[in-house]
């Protein structure tokens, strides 16, 4: 079947445009770029059909896998360089390289002014790579790979602008927080490897069937627990979220790609992928449940306030990743899945949008300085009109569906879990269409400041007013568009029926829906209420409520927490205390020490030499005394 | 024992080196009073070399015939042959490494070598003596010579003092030695060394007595080794004697003094080992510590090298610890070894410190190696060796002496011994410094290249302390097959 | 008259023959240096033929043949899969050390080079030995070279750091020889292989006091080599002092020989004293990790920081060798070769920047991604491979050295895998410090791009990066073999010691 084919095309569009790309033109590196995912896009088109996906019957009961070596084989642990496919691995493979497909497409024309255009496919092209060996992988070590190698292309991307200090701080706070995901994330690997025996997906998920499900807390909870430590970190939850928003400093192809449809994803899967342990560890799989409600929910009350128009996306993001994790705790595995594709859609075409938006505005992010697109922008107003609605929930659209299956099980699960939920879907529809409104509706307030393209994104061609994108931007918006609207017909929860069992649905559309629906409608009006009709009451509610604002606006000051708490105490202690006191002046000095000892013993050595003969006599008399008395005095025969 | 009043020829036999060295030695007198003008004088020099290879040879093939000799006064045997051979090239060395400074000094006269071949006289009969007087009248030989070569440049103050010091010191405590004699021969009724072993053995005499008599004897060696701590005298008459002089007096009349130490206590006070070795295992302790702790703040190279000299007499003391023959084959070894290395080293010293001695500082060595790579990376081997770093004569001597020492079960003085070679690198190392991490200074700036004679010696040390730190094993089956038992 | 014996040599035919270059004509003893190393290099791969495919049974290439007669002392030399790849490293970096001393060396070239080639016979000496005597020649061999390398060619306080690199380890050493000379006085002879069956099959019997003196003294020895916290204040002194090259070989081959001496003596001859210690030990090599980590945080200056990292990184290496597991073994050496390769590397680009800019204080730099993207690229390679990404080598070692050691003792993985977070935390900032933001005209004038001998010198660095990264059954193998034989050798032998003792030995461990 080939299936390295699949990641290794984009590998090589990698290799072309990161060794060549400086000598070749910018079609060149286009065809390269987005043609290698194409042509992987392609291939796993042809994988799936040849196991037989888009014909009846039921293909891919079991995972196919293919060996090509051994990577590291010491002792009794033994890994390979396996891939496999299997219902899971073919939603992720359709989403990511199709998804990314489009968004390479986009790319080129977004990127189109930028410097350093090879150096940003090259990494486009390595992410890629990287994303579908994660997907791909056969065992926790492969994962692992994948896990890392997209980590280090979003680090790279997000500091794709690194003479901008913000950007390349970024950059590292993603990748060092993501280690410390990846910290836990190893450690269950290793846990896995002691008590398994093998890292192999197939090995040890057959194991865990045979096994009991933990009541109480146990290594298998530990291993789980440690295994979503790494997901919180990838998937950006409560603890470890703080990177995402950050991360926006990044071109807005790569906020759509990495940090909203494929990458920030790979938690999910990574939890789906181990359900067999989280299904015999339910305190893990509570914790996954908890941390995902307070994650969507707080997300939420952060993009209420958020003035970037990228910055309220990616709150958002951190939130519907919160759904999905909500999905995975409460039991309900495959929609979670199915919020990651649906999700796939319309975050990656709000974050399009978004861009060409910004493209519009020639670089402008601040949602206070525009207004009045939808005359200059219609395409793009069209299109971001399909997102939002579709992550508002509206249905019929993609998102209802997927978000529907999540509070559905949520309710079985704890139904307070249900009614923050809904409250959340609420929030969720007004900051969107909030956004939506200061973008496209009311007074243009650009002309005041519309050039000054100070943007984040150093994203400026200044000229004249806003204007459409260039066709290469807009046909993909166009596509996603159509995806999010009718995504959520592609069954996925009957998809993966094998793999988990849903819980089947009673006749007609249950309440729980309707009451979700009504929650996001309730959440547009208000939307619209404040910033169509009456655009004062937003200050007046931030004003009379100031103190809880100030707080939401600063996304609770959990950076500053985190900086003052943990951050500068490992700095000043291990400069003034390890480096200067424990080295400088502990070991140290008492190495110097004892030379300065020795030097202070020889000069009393020297002092026995006063020069004078008759003291030099009196020792020779002195030691002579003292041998004779030890000498006979001695004992010995 | 019948007294055998006319020597057979076999017994002068084994006595010719001696007996060449005193006649070159008096034939260069002889010279030195005829010969007036200076190339006439420059013979003296070839000559006495000439005399000491020749006895080199006689003492070697004589190691062929041993035996007794005059009545058992002097024994020839592997132990004696082996020191006599030593001493001689000793001697050698010394010479070529001083005609150059001689002449730097305007004072070549022949009384210098004349003195030099008797005190190896001296202290041939030192190392062959099998009888206390012998070995009493071979150590006041050698001295004597030794006293007035510290002192040879007579208008030079610092010579002065040095010989001064020197002789007081010395004879003071040769007399200590000799009260011991007097002592032994008041108990035992007899000088001979194996008849006092006997005598101890059979343990007729009060053994506290003995002891005490040992005791006497062992501060007169303990001098001439300058172990401490009788080792007072020693840095101030190696920084006051002419260079080569300090060489000298450094390696010969110590080698020879450590034989006479090693036959007396493991022959004549054998019996009564337990007595005196604790005692000389806190010697060499001590020399250890004084030795390589002073000599960390010296700035002055031949005080340093004199502090260096106490601390390897220490390490030597320590193989005699062990009182058994792989100790004392250890110990050869290790005389051996340091004849080399210390000769070597001061030879460089004496290019180094040019007329009226200079240059004696460390410090002026800086940046030697940049003008005499050559001389400096002589120089390095010594200190390497002194050091006891691998493939180095220094490293197999203090290999052999700590592993005879492990033999014997003492832990303690051979970790204790080895630390101190650890604080020793640090002195050693300085010289090293300067000679390499250092710039030129006017010190070296004015240095021409060293005269033939220092040559041939510097490259001959260098030499034999290459071949002894590479292939051991030829002088140590010597010193194994001589070693007393 | 083996390869192996030519390997050994060669550096030291190599060393005379510089020694008579004349001095006018430095561009010579470059050239010469070159060409000696590589060839040297060259040879030495035909070492690694014989460990492909079938592996021999113990040693290959042996040669044993009297040195001194008493005390048997014997050169007795041969490989196995510990020793080999640690050769071929050093043989690869020496070459790599000329090219990048190239330039920056440029008084006194003849003995700089002269004395890099010495060191490699050192180096190479200690890791083939098998002889114990042979090995603490070789061993003491290797300072002296690297004394005058630091002392002559360094920085400003070279001097200091010269001395105390001498007398740290020399201080240690001498405290082996103690132990050799012990253990020839009790066996009769310094033949590693005799040594180790008479120890292994009771016919010398150590008390176990004794075992654990003798024990120590190895151990102190080796873990001022590794350096093992807190015996490391030598290194970044030394490596800060010292030249490119002598970084180069400090950092990639020098400190190998500590942590090689703790698998190939400490483990095999004394393994009741190893595991009596092992937790103690452990503790120290997490401490180092930690610790070694956190001050490389805070360092103003590139080559301390890259310093203390080795700190870090070798701390895995001891936790590796003392999980007493395979994985931790294997770990363990092929983090041994890792870190040769990575930390060489960034030693190797830090000598570049700083024949640039002529500085080591990172607020120097700042933006040079700019003036030169290939060197900024390079740099990063190497940076990631050190933080252990997949895929790149480092990541192989560490991860199987935290493996190894969760089995044995997992709260020892959760420390030392926190160094790992670390490391990013570090090396990150470092490289954002130095190549990111914007340039200033000063620093832009003086950034040319890597020049072709530049390129010569890192690209195998690189290479071996991801190929020792993504196929480690080019090396594994014959490492692995070895590593589950001493492990196999290293099996506490409770039959020999006495009940009291091995009462004595629980309190011990329950303590």
């Amino acid at each position: 079947m080939q299936l390295w084919l699949i990641p290794l095309l984009p590998l090589a569009g990698f290799a072309v445009n990161g060794l060549l790309g400086r000598r070749l033109s910018k079609t060149a590196i286009n065809a390269v770029a987005a043609g290698s995912v194409l042509l992987s896009f392609l291939w796993v088109l042809k994988t799936l059909s040849a196991l037989g996906v888009f014909g009846g019957g039921t293909p891919l009961e079991q995972a196919y896998t293919e060996h090509y070596y051994t990577w590291i084989q010491s002792g009794m642990l033994n890994i390979g360089v396996d891939f496999a496919i299997d219902r899971l691995t073919a939603v992720m493979l359709m989403i990511v390289t199709g998804v990314g497909f489009l968004i390479h497409v986009y790319a080129i024309g977004y990127m189109a002014h930028e410097g350093g255009y090879y150096r940003f496919f090259a990494y486009l092209n390595l992410f890629m790579f990287f994303m579908l060996v994660l997907v791909l992988g056969a065992n926790f070590l492969l994962l692992f790979v994948g896990w890392e190698g997209v980590g280090l292309c979003s680090y790279l991307l997000i500091g794709f602008y690194f003479t901008e200090k913000f950007a390349t701080d970024a950059g590292n706070k993603a990748f060092i927080v993501n280690r410390i995901g990846d910290f836990g994330f190893a450690l269950a690997v290793f846990l896995i490897a002691v008590h398994f025996g093998s890292l192999d997906f197939a090995t040890v998920f057959g194991k865990v069937q045979g096994m009991p499900v933990e009541s109480s807390a146990g290594w298998m909870t530990a291993i789980a627990l440690l295994l979503f430590v790494g997901a919180t970190g990838k998937s950006a939850q409560i603890p470890l979220y703080v990177w995402l928003p950050d991360a926006m400093a990044g071109p807005t192809p790569v906020s759509a790609l990495i940090h909203a449809a494929t990458m920030v994803t790979a938690g999910v899967y990574m939890v789906t992928r181990s359900s067999a342990i989280f299904l015999h560890a339910h305190n893990a799989l509570e914790v996954v449940a908890i941390i995902g409600l307070a994650t969507a929910f707080f997300a939420a009350t952060m993009g209420l306030a958020q003035t970037d128009i990228k910055k309220v996306y990616a709150y958002s993001t951190v939130s519907q990743l919160g759904y999905m994790f909500l999905g995975l705790g409460t039991g309900a595995f495959s929609a979670g899945i199915f919020h990651v594709m649906t999700h796939a859609f319309f975050k990656a075409l709000l974050f399009l949008g978004a861009g060409s938006v910004i493209h519009a505005m020639s670089g402008e992010q601040d949602l206070r300085k525009m207004g009045g697109l939808r005359k200059y922008t219609p395409i793009t107003f069209w299109t971001l009109l399909c997102a939002s609605v579709a992550i508002a929930g509206v249905p019929p659209f993609s998102g209802y569906h997927s978000k529907d299956a999540i509070l559905a099980s949520a309710y079985e699960y704890a139904p307070w879990m249900y009614w923050v939920g809904v409250f959340t879907a609420g929030m969720t529809a007004f900051y969107v269409f909030r956004a939506f409104f200061l973008a496209f509706f009311g007074e243009p307030r650009w002309q005041a400041a519309a050039h000054d393209a100070h943007g984040h994104d150093a994203h400026g061609h200044g000229h004249g007013e806003p204007h459409e994108s260039p066709p290469s931007m807009w046909i993909p918006l166009a596509v996603l568009a159509v995806l999010s609207l009718a995504g959520g017909y592609i069954n996925i929860p009957k998809w993966l029926e094998p793999m988990f069992k849903v819980p089947e649905e009673g006749p007609g559309i249950p309440w729980t829906a309707l009451v979700s629906v009504a929650a996001g409608l309730l959440g547009i009006a208000l939307a619209a209420w404040f910033y169509l009709i009456s655009p004062a009451i937003p200050e007046g509610l931030a004003r009379s409520f100031s103190t809880p604002y100030r707080w939401i606006y600063n996304k609770y000051f959990v950076d500053e927490f985190y900086d003052s708490v943990v951050v500068e105490p490992m700095i000043d202690g291990s400069r003034s205390l390890l480096w200067r006191v424990v080295d400088a002046s502990g070991i140290d000095a008492i190495v110097n020490g004892t030379g300065k000892t020795a030097r202070n013993l020889g000069g009393i050595l020297k002092r026995m030499q006063s020069g004078s003969i008759r003291s030099y006599a009196a020792w020779v008399v002195l030691g002579s005394i003292m041998v004779i008395i030890a000498i006979t005095m001695g004992g010995g025969r | 024992m019948p007294a055998n009043l006319f020597p057979t020829g076999i017994e002068y036999y084994r006595i010719l080196p001696e007996i060449i060295l005193t006649l070159a030695g008096v034939a260069v007198m002889f010279m030195e009073a005829v010969f007036t003008n200076d190339d006439q004088r420059k013979i003296f020099g070839p000559f006495s070399i000439v005399a000491l290879l020749a006895a080199l040879v006689a003492s070697l093939s004589a190691s062929g015939e041993p035996g007794a000799a005059f009545s058992n006064m002097l024994i020839i045997d592997g132990f004696a042959s082996f020191f006599r051979a030593l001493v001689i090239a000793v001697g050698v060395i010394a010479i070529l490494s001083s005609t150059e400074y001689l002449r730097r000094e305007k004072s070549a006269g022949g009384e210098y070598y004349a003195l030099i071949l008797f005190s190896i006289v001296g202290q041939c009969v030192m190392v062959t003596a099998n009888e206390l007087i012998m070995i009493f009248i071979g150590l006041e030989i050698s001295s004597i010579a030794s006293y007035v070569l510290a002192g040879y440049l007579r208008d030079d103050p610092r010579n002065n003092e040095s010989a001064l010091k020197y002789f007081l010191l010395g004879s003071f405590a040769t007399a200590f030695l000799l009260y011991g004699v007097a002592w032994i021969y008041g108990l035992t009724g007899t000088t001979n060394l194996d008849h006092i072993r006997s005598a101890l053995q059979t343990s007729t005499p009060p053994l506290a007595l003995a002891g005490a008599a040992a005791a006497l004897m062992f501060v007169g060696f303990a001098f001439k080794i300058s172990a401490a701590p009788f080792h007072i005298w020693a840095p101030d008459v190696y920084q006051g004697a002419p260079v080569p002089v300090s060489g000298y007096l450094s390696v010969g009349p110590k080698a020879a003094a450590f034989a006479i130490l090693i036959r007396v206590f493991m022959t004549a006070f054998g019996p009564i080992a337990t007595r005196w070795e604790p005692i000389v295992w806190s010697c060499a302790l001590a020399s250890m510590v004084v030795g390589n702790f002073a000599a960390i703040q010296q700035s002055n190279i031949k005080r340093m090298l004199a502090y260096s000299s106490i601390a390897h007499a220490g390490y030597i003391l320590v193989a005699l610890t062990a009182n058994s023959s792989t100790g004392s084959a250890a110990a050869m070894f290790y005389l051996a070894a340091y004849a080399f290395t210390n000769l070597g080293a001061f030879a460089v010293v004496t290019y180094f410190s040019r007329k009226g001695e200079k240059y004696v500082s460390i410090d002026d060595f800086a940046g030697l190696s940049q003008r005499q790579p050559a001389m400096a990376a002589m120089l390095t081997i010594f200190l390497l060796s002194l050091i006891g770093v691998p493939l180095t004569a220094g490293f197999f001597g203090k290999f052999y002496i700590f592993k005879a020492v492990l033999d014997a079960n003492e832990v303690w003085i051979t970790v204790l011994g080895l630390l101190n070679s650890a604080v020793a690198a640090y002195y050693y190392l300085r010289i090293l410094v300067v000679m390499y991490f250092k710039d030129p200074t006017d010190a070296v700036e004015n240095l021409d290249a060293p005269g033939i004679g220092l040559k041939i010696a510097v490259y001959a040390s260098a030499l034999g302390t290459l071949i002894l730190g590479i292939f051991p094993g030829w002088v140590l089956d010597i010193a194994t097959r001589a070693a007393l038992k | 008259m083996t390869i192996l014996d030519a390997v050994l040599f060669l550096p030291l035919i190599g060393f005379l023959l510089l020694l008579m270059i004349p001095k006018s004509n430095p561009n010579l003893s470059r050239i010469a240096a070159l060409v000696i190393s590589l060839l040297i290099f060259v040879i030495s791969l035909g070492l690694a033929g014989s460990f492909s495919g079938a592996l021999p049974e113990g040693f290959a290439f042996v040669h044993d043949s009297e040195w001194v007669s008493s005390p048997p002392i014997r050169y007795h030399v041969g490989i196995d899969g510990l020793s080999l790849w640690l050769v071929i490293l050093t043989t690869l970096l020496t070459p790599i050390s000329v090219l990048a001393s190239w330039k920056h060396i440029d008084h006194r070239v003849k003995e700089f080079f002269a004395f890099l080639i010495l060191l490699e016979f050192g180096l190479i000496g200690v890791f083939v030995s098998l002889d114990l005597f042979l090995f603490y020649v070789f061993w003491e061999i290797g300072l002296v070279p690297m004394y005058f390398l630091i002392g002559i060619w360094g920085h400003e306080r070279r001097i200091y750091a010269a001395v105390k690199f001498f007398l740290y380890t020399f201080a240690g050493s001498v405290l082996m020889l103690a132990a050799i000379i012990y253990l020839y006085d009790r066996a009769g002879t310094f033949d590693y292989a005799q040594i180790q069956s008479m120890l292994q099959s009771g016919r010398l019997a150590l008390s176990s006091q004794a075992e654990m003196l003798l024990f120590l003294a190895f151990f102190i020895a080796f873990a001022i080599k590794v350096p093992l916290f807190p015996l490391h204040t030598w290194l970044p002194d030394a490596h800060v002092e010292a030249p490119t090259a002598g970084s180069i070989m400090l950092a990639s081959v020098m400190l190998k020989m500590g942590t090689y001496g703790l698998v190939r003596f400490c483990l095999p001859l004394f393994p009741n004293a190893a595991h009596k210690s092992a937790h103690w030990i452990i503790g120290l090599a997490v401490i180092g990790i930690l610790y070694g980590a956190l001050v490389a945080l805070v360092q103003p200056n590139m080559k301390k920081l890259v310093a203390y990292s080795s700190v870090s990184h070798l701390g895995f290496v001891v936790l590796g060798v003392f999980s007493f597991t395979q994985q931790g073994l294997d770990g363990a050496v092929y983090q041994m070769l890792n870190h040769g390769i990575s930390t060489g590397a960034l030693f190797l680009l830090v000598g570049y920047l700083y024949e640039r800019r002529h500085s080591l204080e990172i607020s120097a730099y700042g933006g040079v991604a700019t003036p030169a993207p290939n060197l900024a690229i390079v740099f990063l390679i190497a940076t990631l491979a050190s933080i252990g990404l997949p895929m790149l080598n480092n990541f192989v070692g560490e991860y199987l050295v935290l493996q190894g050691a969760s089995y044995t003792s997992f709260s020892a993985t959760v420390f030392a895998a926190v160094g790992v977070i670390l490391s990013a935390c570090y090396m990150l900032w470092l490289y954002q410090r130095t190549f990111y933001g914007k340039a200033s005209e000063s620093l832009s004038h003086h950034m040319p791009d890597l020049s072709g001998r530049e390129w010569a010198a890192i690209l195998p660095l690189l290479l071996l990066m991801v190929w020792m990264g993504s196929y480690t059954q080019t090396f594994m193998p014959a490492i692995s073999a070895q590593n589950a034989r001493i492990l196999d050798l290293s099996k506490e032998r409770v039959a020999q010691t006495p009940p009291s003792q091995r009462a004595v030995r629980e309190v011990a461990n329950a303590r």
